[in-house]
Order: structure tokens, then sequence, then C-alpha cells
């Protein structure tokens, strides 16, 4: 097919499901995992407590629970229930598998310093918030976008902490937040469902927050690596 | 309990003995308005098909939601008490294929339909694979109708497609292609291979197949399924706010989706439209264009027009 044929077509036609199946994915996963979904979201909320720890081991956990996020929104969203009506779906769903397995490997380079309190608010912000754009969409409580399983909310929180890694590993890491953010918007407003669209909005809006208020590491030295001053002089 | 009366007996015995000789005849005669349904001959064989048939693009690809599997399930249903039998698939639909075999499991229809489906895949070796894929999700023999999807890889698909077809592996098979894209190479394929069916993209105002592939179609003796009749829905969306016009009685349309439908069966070289929907309320006005009166040559030009102006 030459260009000209491929530019006759519009998003929709790329689209092989309704916004009834997409929205029903949320409601579905939800209840099919009572009550162990709830593990995610606390997940999600104990996260930044271990971020901002100044020691070391709680902020590898922070970006182990990071990780689980990833692989569960990435095989349990993604392959399991998205997969069967949008094959690109399934693609993502393996790679954001393997972004989480590359967190869970990053240890001691995960969080090279503590989240500061902004970022730490922007995340429970998220968590807190966004789950209900779905609930706008498809009112039922049941169709909340929960942390670590909805990929919209992870992708849009965890983006906070992949801004913060240094050059190139934050680019690397960023690469699949984005292209989900592309791929998701585009299909949103194919569907129609608006309110989604809030999702790659706050991802957007969230890496800007993330490297406006959290300069890179380059700029803000761990402080377990930092050199003193001759004005910090211990005594 | 009701009185079985001796007239009552002989009419039910005779009404019962018809139904065993001739189910179609029977059946045309159980739809809503006594009316008798419109069926269109396949030009290579002479076997008829009923005019309205059933595309599942979108609307049968739910996943795993045994909700929604559920609920297409009384769809195809209603589609089937309405004598439809074309139903119509792809594996590009996503789980439509799944869905559409499930909802054959549940009403025990198997034998009951016309299953079409399509090649979809760039390896012009994968065919027979494909085939036979879809065969088990459908879980059906054998289909009907093989098509060649968009024409993707056609040479080579179509010479398996014949291959299949000489060896019993397969009815019809045929080519199609959606949206009016890629008309002129249709039309090359249709002037010389040997197909059964084509499907193509047409309804009140996709009107570009009526300059060339369906008199094709006619000349060569090709039957035409016709996707795409209410334009994705956008049809409905752009005049269902609108009042049909006031001779829309003559022509034998209720509707707007009698309207859209009977516009497209009516012309003489198309033998099936395939509209898809996920309602039950609608699959039976889209059924609903199956039967009464087709508006004639003068009555299609001022549908058009109508459209037109609104």
């Amino acid at each position: 097919m030459n260009g000209a044929a491929w530019l006759s077509y519009s998003l929709q036609d790329f689209v092989m499901f309704g916004p009834e199946v997409f929205l029903r994915l949320f409601a579905r996963i939800n209840q099919d995992l009572w009550p162990w979904l709830l593990l995610w979201p606390l997940a999600g909320l104990v996260l930044p407590w271990f971020g901002r720890q100044a020691a070391e081991l709680p902020r590898r956990l922070a970006m182990a629970l990071a990780g689980l996020a990833w692989i569960g929104c990435g095989y349990l969203f993604l392959v399991r229930y998205y997969g069967p009506v949008n094959w690109p779906a399934t693609g993502f769903g393996w790679a954001f598998v393997v972004q989480g397995l590359l967190l869970l490997l990053l240890k001691g380079r995960a969080l090279p310093a503590p989240m500061t309190r902004p970022v730490a608010v922007s995340w429970w912000l998220a968590i807190l918030l966004l789950p209900w754009l779905s609930v706008l969409e498809m009112p039922d409580v049941w169709a909340l976008a929960l942390f670590g399983l909805a990929p919209g909310v992870t992708v849009a929180a965890t983006v906070l902490l992949f801004a913060r890694q240094p050059s190139p590993l934050r680019w690397l890491l960023l690469v699949l937040p984005l292209a989900w953010t592309l791929f998701s918007a585009a299909t949103y407003w194919a569907l129609g469902t608006f309110w989604l669209l809030g999702f790659p909005v706050a991802t957007l809006a969230l890496l800007v927050v993330a490297f406006r208020v959290n300069p890179s590491p380059e700029q803000t030295p761990d402080s377990q690596s930092v050199r003193p001053g001759p004005g910090r002089q211990s005594p | 309990m009701l009185e079985l009366s001796r007239r009552r007996f002989l009419i039910g015995v005779g009404l019962s003995g018809l139904a065993v000789a001739s189910p179609r005849l029977m059946a045309a005669g159980s739809t809503p308005g006594e009316q008798a349904f419109h069926s269109r001959p396949i030009p290579s064989t002479g076997e008829s098909v009923p005019a309205i048939g059933m595309g599942t693009w979108i609307t049968f690809n739910v996943g795993g939601d045994q909700y929604l599997i559920d609920q297409r399930t009384r769809v195809l249903e209603t589609f089937l008490e309405r004598n439809g039998t074309v139903i119509d698939c792809s594996p590009m639909y996503g789980s439509a294929a799944d869905v559409i075999g499930a909802g054959l499991d549940k009403l025990g229809a198997h034998d009951r339909i016309f299953a079409a489906t399509k090649i979809w895949t760039s390896d012009g070796s994968e065919t027979r694979e494909q085939a036979a894929t879809s065969e088990r999700r459908w879980g059906i023999d054998r289909f009907d109708l093989l098509q060649v999807h968009n024409l993707l890889a056609w040479q080579e698909h179509l010479a398996t497609l014949k291959e299949m077809k000489a060896e019993g592996r397969v009815r019809y098979i045929g080519i199609s292609t959606s949206h009016g894209r890629r008309h002129r190479e249709l039309a090359r394929v249709m002037e010389t291979e040997p197909l059964d069916f084509v499907q193509l993209t047409y309804n009140v105002l996709d009107r570009e197949s009526e300059e060339r592939l369906l008199p094709l179609a006619r000349e060569r003796d090709i039957a035409v399924i016709v996707n795409r009749p209410f334009q994705g829905g956008s049809l409905f969306r752009r005049f269902q706010s609108e009042p049909l016009p006031s001779w829309a009685g003559e022509a034998g349309v209720g509707n707007w989706a009698e309207f859209f439908l009977k516009f497209i069966i009516s012309h003489p070289a198309v033998t099936c439209a395939i509209p898809a929907t996920t309602s039950v309320e609608h699959m039976q006005e889209n059924m609903g264009a199956m039967y009464g009166q087709l508006p004639d040559a003068s009555q299609r030009r001022m549908m058009a027009e109508y459209v037109r102006q609104l």
C-alpha cells in the first residue's frame, strides 16, 4: 500500500472494538481480582514513603514496587484482558513486563536520591485522582483504573521516578511511557472516550513536573556521595 | 388448556408438513407483517442467500467478556430468527471469530448459516493454515465463502483458494475491499479471475461502485457482498434526527435502517448487505429491510437525492 492510501484511513479505521468493550476491561479485571487488587493501590500509596527515605534499601524497595506495578498492568491488563480485542496491546503488555523487570534489576541505581516532597505529592494525587477518569466514562465504581493494573495511572505516576534517573537510563525508561501515551491517546480519541484522554495528558504534565521540580541527578548529587564543602564540615 | 378442534388439528398437520418440506417458505410466513423476504441467487451456482447478512467488524470483538458474549449471542439469535444466514468475519477482527463460535455453539446453529470469512495475512503461504484456524474458532468443518481480505497478497492466496475450492475445502471464493479503496485493482482481478464473490463498500453516499464494479459484477456473474452499508454508523449520526421523506412508505421504507439497506439491496447487482450491530433492537430493524416492497429505480434516485439535500 502506498503512502497516499495510508493517508486515506482515519484513526477510527484502526480501532477494532467499541468503547463499551474497552471500558468494561477495567470493571472486569477489578471484579476478577477482588479483593487482592487492593494490594496494588496500597503499594502505590506507600511507595513515596519508601522513596523519600535517605537509606538506599527503602528506595530500592520503592523502585521494586514500581517494577511490580509495571509487570502487573503489563501482563494482567494488557496481555490477558486488552490483548484479545486489540493485538498491539499484547506487544505493549510484554514490553511493560520487560520494563518492570528492568526496574527490579536496577537495584541501587533505582532512585539516586530521595523523592522530593512535590514529587511525592504529585504521585499521591496521580494514583488517587486519575483512577476516577474511567468512572467518569463508565459510571460504575468497579471501573476504577487502579495503579498497578491500569496502564494509564501506572505510567502517569511512574514517569515521576523515571525522570529522576541519570542519562541515558532516564531516556531508555521514558521511551515506553511516551510510546504508550501516544498510542493510548490515539485510541481514546478514536473511541470517543474523551475523559480517558486525562491519562496521557496527566502523564505529560507529571513529566514536566518531574523535570521542573526534580532536577536530574547530575544537578543534584546523591546525599551519600556528596563531597562536603567547607561550610558543611563535620565537627 | 386450549381445546384442539378437528379443523385446527388438520391445519396444524398441514403446516407441519409444509415446514418440513420447505423450511424457507415456512419461515417467510413467520415474519413481521407476514411478508416474503428477499433473497438473491449467487450467480455462479444459482443458490439463494438472504439479501441481509451480518457483519461483525468491531461489534463482535468483545474478547473474553462473558456478559458481552452472551449479549452478542442474543443479537445472533435474533438474526437467525429473522431468517438471516450470511455471517461475515475476518481474522483481522480480533476475537470476533471466537465470539461467533461461542454463539453458534450455544444456539446449536452451525448448520443454519452461510459462513464467510477472509484470509488476512501478507504471507501468501499461510492461506490453508489461516482458514483452518478460522474453522476451528467458528466450530465449523468448512467455510461457505473464503475471501482475500483487502487484496492482501491476493495472487498467492487466490491461487490456493482455487485449489481449495477444487478439493471441496470451500464452496465459494472471493476477494474483498472496503472504504472505496483499490477499486481499479479490484476491477482488474474481477476481469481476469474466476471469482464467485466480491465484497465492497456501497451505500447511499458512497456510490463509486456504481460506475464500474457493480456493472462488472453483473457482467461477470459475480455475487456482491456490500460492507459498511451505514458508513460505519455515520449515516445514522448524520440523518437519524431528520424525517424520512413523505414518500418513504411507497418505497417500502419504515425507518432509516430500512432506508439505507433497501437502497443497497435494491441495486440489481447486489447479492447481500452485511450491516453490523451490537443491539438486538437494531438487528430487528436491519432484518426488517429484508421484507416488503423494495424501491424501484426512480425511487432509488429519489433516495440518493433526498440524503444529498439533507
